[in-house]
């Protein structure tokens, strides 16, 4: 009876929110974290995908390593197997968990610096060789970068960062392109001035002589000799004109320009090409587009010269109307990225209303966009929550634009999908980025944990949209980031110890509930049950969605959470957050279905192709059954195809009888060798294949023939029957042509 | 890097050739000899795959077959006995858009210029090599070579020559890094142009052996051959040889052989009757060595200049007095 009086108040309390009180206690201070991050409490003691190190120099310089890597890669080089290797390998781990509590302490430094700082923090008095030995395995490290941890500035910094190595790597191939071009352009002006008259000057002359015997010649009579004849200028001006102005354009193009070397004089400066708002990237694209279009061209005059390709009657005229407008995509895609890094909280300022757009404009430009809260109420005021919509909507509509390379992730997952973001930027054309950080929320979790849970409870789902990958939907769409992406919510072991002190595994799901638990501004929908009061009325959330509306009222939903002493708790859920858990999950199937999973126009079919078989196969047993002497079904196979060879045993079918008394040649196996033609090259002539065929049997003579057919290496020339029935030694002849009938 | 523009363009004026754009001076070749099928297949492939003249170099040494490139209307470099392949590496190394082809024969390839041989098949650039084996040095009116057959009687072996006949085929098969091996006879000429067009697709060191009639010296080397249809073994496969219906129906010994097979391709290619003709190996993936070894650098004219200076100086003999005391030391 008590346990139906309990019950009444918990069902009060979900459907109404209100109704704490006794057995019904605020989450708020009770420090509750969802049961499944119990193990996640102190992160700096865990091994774990961050902090990252940003490569910057070395063979992996531009790639993006978790700081656990990098350690495990030291190890394997310096600790041997064994006990010293131990206490090394000891020393080191302990290492890494000083950086790691470096970094999320909010110390921004080098990877370097961070090891140095750390092995002195090390260092202890009774054992002076820990900070040698720790600081001599740091000489051994073969990179260095920025140490970055999961925090509001990291992803526009690892975007950045891989951005960096993108532009670094498509800069190197074209200023190899490009520098290889003038190279040669610079050779064909080379080559007609060495062949000129001015080339061919006493000083000039000299000058092509190395030091030793340059005293030993008279370069004025060589030049006397050697200018005889020469040519004024062997490049016509026009063409002289053209290569000038390609290579000179070249030599000063600004888009890739090699800042590792200095800057000669008068070298144009580097560009650039990261921006914080849509407008100004915008603008700078549009003011130097004439310019791009400029070298483009003198690219495309540069290879036709460099390869004698240039037609001036049908290029001259092309050229002269190339402007930006005959820009195509290829064509950008050799330029530098645009990237955008829009400072979180910035999204809705003015100077990036015009985001969408760009990307729908195809612009060569990559942005990221950055989601600070997940909690929104929707607009139409009716009081229900939504989550990430304003993302998601962000997202949805830039998939939707078609060319657009877009990825969604919590910051948390950023390492994991860092290959997916470094392929933005190989993608020609638009990119949306946008990450979820997690700072604007007042969580009980830091910013790591909040945004793993964001993605697990598929509050922020990650997925990426490559309009390039594949023909379908299927093939450009992936939800394979996201943990169980065929699942509702992720599932996951909990292991923990009952009252009487017993191992229990249990399946805990991680629903959008157990996320919004994090954040405390939903305490008032939450209401911990204390122990005594737990009932079979109370159902886990993923469960009570599963009921129907009757099963479903008779029952309260509530989530696992641990305390701050990691003890288990019940925390029973309102109707409102619950009706929030179904959107969520609502809008997750529709992206289930856009990546494949559970897609509901193939479910369709498949149960309509299904149907319809068993239909047949039902219609065929009937059918069996009704006839008195049933075949197995095998031998349904007619009897002509079952006998029928294999195409690839078929003997070769034998060639078409030819008339032995006519004249004729194999073509076909003619190795050109020219006896027949040496004989008679008006009777034997080759084909555009330079085979031998009679084009004239009576350009010459029955003996002229049979001579052929006798001198013919591999004796193809069949001279059958003479013509000229009058021709002298007739006989003889014939008989020599018997073995070549 | 090609902008889609001069791409646009170039196939806009697009080019096409005939067989003659690509036939060079009148060949000097004894009449019936088996290098005139040779210099067909390769102007047909020429054509066929629209080589640009003044893109495709022949290189070639010394011999009846190494006149090669005076017979073809593209550029060409008659070199020095046996050393075609490492002028050929070095044209390709200095210039990879060009396509090019090495002509050799086996005195050339086999006897003078091995070790360059073995060396340019570890190398695996990307050139298309074809050994014309005669079996005899022809041009220096009948010695043997290393590939004559024992017994082979020839002004330096009036007896008949001593050795058992090395087979170029197995030698190439067995070096690091072979990434192509094929083997064609000059008097099938449809299979000989279908051999070295695949030997060209190769993008990587193809070597192919081409049995060549020499009727000057010696006229009855490949008689039974040529007689018995059933003496040559075709190889063929998906990825090999397609042998036409017309020809399918002289040559029916035939064995289907996948060319990634490398044992097998030994074995196949140790045999000398029947002769095996068609795809032996074929591995695109080993890598090419203008692939591996940068040569992507930029050479500017002044660094040639430079880098030539001082090569030079390393063997200049400097006058007394002069700067030689600088440079020698
Ligand atoms: C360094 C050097 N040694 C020897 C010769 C003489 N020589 C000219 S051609 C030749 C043999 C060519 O035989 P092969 O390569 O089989 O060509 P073929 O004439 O048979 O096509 C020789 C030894 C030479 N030209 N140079
Ligand atoms: S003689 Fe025979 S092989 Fe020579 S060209 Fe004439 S037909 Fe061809
Ligand atoms: S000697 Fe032999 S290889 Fe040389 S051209 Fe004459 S037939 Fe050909
Ligand atoms: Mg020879």
């Amino acid at each position: 009876m008590d346990t139906v009086a309990r019950f009444d108040e918990q069902r009060l309390f979900h459907s109404t929110g209100r109704g704490h009180g006794a057995g019904l206690d605020p989450v708020d201070g009770l420090g509750l974290r969802p049961a499944p991050l119990a193990g996640y409490r102190d992160l700096a003691r865990l091994r774990y995908d961050f902090p990252l190190v940003l490569v910057a120099a070395g063979p992996a310089g531009g790639e993006v390593r978790s700081l656990s890597a990098v350690i495990d890669g030291v190890l394997r080089e310096v600790a041997p197997r064994g006990l010293e290797g131990e206490r090394l390998r000891r020393h080191v781990l302990r290492l890494e968990r000083e950086i790691r509590a470096l970094a999320a302490g909010g110390t921004r430094s080098t990877l370097g610096e961070l090891w140095t700082q750390a092995s002195q923090r090390l260092a202890s008095p009774q054992d002076p060789s820990v900070q040698q030995v720790l600081s001599g395995i740091g000489d051994k490290l073969d990179l260095d970068g920025w140490v970055v941890d999961c925090d509001g500035g990291m992803p526009a910094d690892v975007v950045t960062h891989l951005w960096q190595a993108a532009q670094r790597r498509k800069g190197a191939s074209f200023r190899r392109a490009v520098d290889r071009l003038v190279v040669r352009l610079s050779d064909i002006l080379r080559a007609a001035f060495d062949r000129s008259a001015a080339g061919r000057q006493p000083d000039t002359l000299r000058a092509t002589l190395g030091g030793a015997y340059r005293d030993a010649f008279d370069f004025g009579a060589l030049s006397k000799l050697l200018v005889r004849n020469v040519p004024q200028d062997e490049l016509a001006p026009a063409r002289r004109q053209r290569i000038e102005w390609a290579r000179d354009v070249l030599q000063s193009q600004p888009f890739h320009v090699d800042e590792r070397l200095p800057a000669p004089p008068g070298a144009p400066a580097q560009l650039a090409f990261r921006f914080t708002d849509c407008a100004s990237a915008v603008e700078a694209y549009r003011a130097r587009l004439p310019r791009l279009a400029e070298v483009v061209k003198a690219i495309a005059i540069a290879e036709l010269e460099a390869d004698g390709r240039y037609v001036e009657a049908k290029d001259d005229p092309f050229f002269a109307h190339f402007d930006e407008s005959a820009l195509s995509p290829e064509d950008l895609a050799l330029f530098p990225d645009y990237l955008v890094c829009i400072p979180a909280g910035e999204n809705d300022a003015p100077r990036n209303a015009g985001l969408m757009d760009m990307l729908s404009s195809g612009l060569p430009v990559k942005v990221l966009v950055e989601t600070t809260d997940l909690v929104e109420e929707a607009a139409a005021g009716t009081g229900h929550f939504a989550f990430g919509v304003r993302a998601a909507r962000l997202a949805n509509t830039a998939t939707g634009l078609g060319g657009v390379y877009v990825v969604q992730a919590a910051a948390s997952n950023l390492y994991a999908m860092r290959e997916r973001i470094g392929r933005a930027f190989e993608h020609r054309g638009a990119g949306l980025l946008s990450v979820y950080v997690g700072t604007g929320a007042p969580a009980v979790l830091p910013p790591y944990l909040l945004c793993a849970a964001a993605m697990e409870s598929r509050a922020f789902p990650a997925f990426a949209y490559d309009p390039h990958a594949g023909t379908t939907q299927a093939a450009r769409f992936v939800l394979a980031d996201n943990p169980q992406p065929e699942a509702d919510w992720p599932v996951a072991p909990l292991d923990y110890a009952d009252e009487a002190m017993q191992r229990v595994r249990q399946e805990v799901p991680f629903t959008v509930a157990d996320f919004l638990l994090c954040d405390r501004r939903y305490a008032p929908h939450f209401a911990r049950v204390p122990r005594e009061r737990w009932n079979d009325a109370m159902v886990p959330a993923d469960e009570w969605l599963a009921l129907d509306a009757k099963r479903a009222a008779d029952r309260v939903p509530y989530v696992l959470a641990v305390d701050g002493d990691d003890v288990l708790q019940r925390v029973v859920v309102d109707a409102k957050l619950m009706q929030a858990v179904v959107c969520t999950r609502t809008f997750w199937h529709r992206l289930q279905e856009q990546g494949g999973i559970h897609n509901s126009h193939a479910a369709i079919l498949v149960a309509r192709e299904r149907a319809q078989w068993e239909a047949a196969a039902k219609a065929a047993q009937a059918a069996v059954q009704g006839a008195p002497a049933a075949q197995p079904s095998g031998a349904a196979v007619p009897q002509e195809a079952a006998a029928a060879p294999a195409a690839g045993d078929a003997p070769a079918p034998d060639a078409p009888a030819r008339d032995p008394d006519v004249a004729w040649i194999e073509t076909a196996r003619c190795p050109s060798c020219n006896e027949c033609q040496t004989i008679n090259d008006r009777m034997f002539k080759y084909d555009a294949n330079k085979q031998a065929y009679i084009a004239d049997l009576k350009a010459g003579t029955y003996r002229q023939l049979v001579e052929a057919a006798e001198s013919c290496q591999v004796a193809i020339i069949h001279p059958g029957k003479p013509w000229n029935p009058d021709e002298p030694g007739l006989d003889e002849l014939l008989e020599r042509a018997k073995p070549f009938r | 890097m090609t902008m889609p523009v001069t791409q646009c363009l170039i196939r806009l004026h697009e080019e096409h050739h005939q067989l003659e754009d690509y036939q060079g001076g009148v060949p000097r070749w004894c009449s019936g000899c088996g290098d005139n099928a040779i210099l067909t297949a390769v102007q047909r492939l020429c054509r066929d795959e629209g080589l640009a003249p003044e893109r495709t170099v022949f290189v070639s040494g010394i011999g009846c077959s190494s006149r090669f490139p005076h017979y073809m209307k593209t550029y060409g470099f008659h070199g020095i006995h046996g050393r075609a392949f490492p002028i050929a590496q070095g044209v390709k190394m200095a210039r990879p858009d060009l396509a090019v082809f090495v002509n050799t024969g086996d005195g050339d390839c086999c006897s003078i210029g091995a070790a360059h041989w073995i060396h340019a098949i570890r190398y695996n650039m990307n050139l298309t090599a074809i050994l014309h084996d005669n079996q005899v040095y022809g041009l220096t009116k009948k010695q043997a070579s290393p590939t004559s057959p024992i017994g082979t009687k020839s002004n330096t072996t009036p007896r008949g020559s001593y050795l058992q006949a090395l087979n170029p085929l197995t030698v190439t098969l067995g070096v690091t890094n072979v990434s192509f091996v094929a083997q064609a006879v000059d008097w099938i000429p449809e299979l000989l142009y279908d051999i070295v067009r695949k030997a060209y697709l190769h993008r990587g060191f193809s070597f192919v052996r081409i049995l060549q009639r020499c009727p000057e010296w010696l006229p009855k080397q490949f008689e039974p051959w040529l007689h018995d249809p059933g003496k040559t073994l075709l190889l063929t496969h998906r990825d090999g040889l397609a042998v036409p219906p017309a020809l399918a129906r002289t040559y029916r010994n035939q064995v289907e052989h996948d060319p990634t097979d490398l044992d097998r391709a030994r074995e196949i290619a140790s045999s000398t009757d029947p002769i095996p003709v068609g795809i032996l190996y074929h591995n695109p993936a080993v890598p090419c060595y203008e692939d591996v070894h940068g040569v992507g650098e930029v050479r500017t004219a002044e660094q040639v200049r430079r880098g030539l200076e001082a090569e030079f100086d390393k063997v200049t003999v400097w006058p007394q007095g002069g700067d030689g005391a600088r440079a020698a030391a």
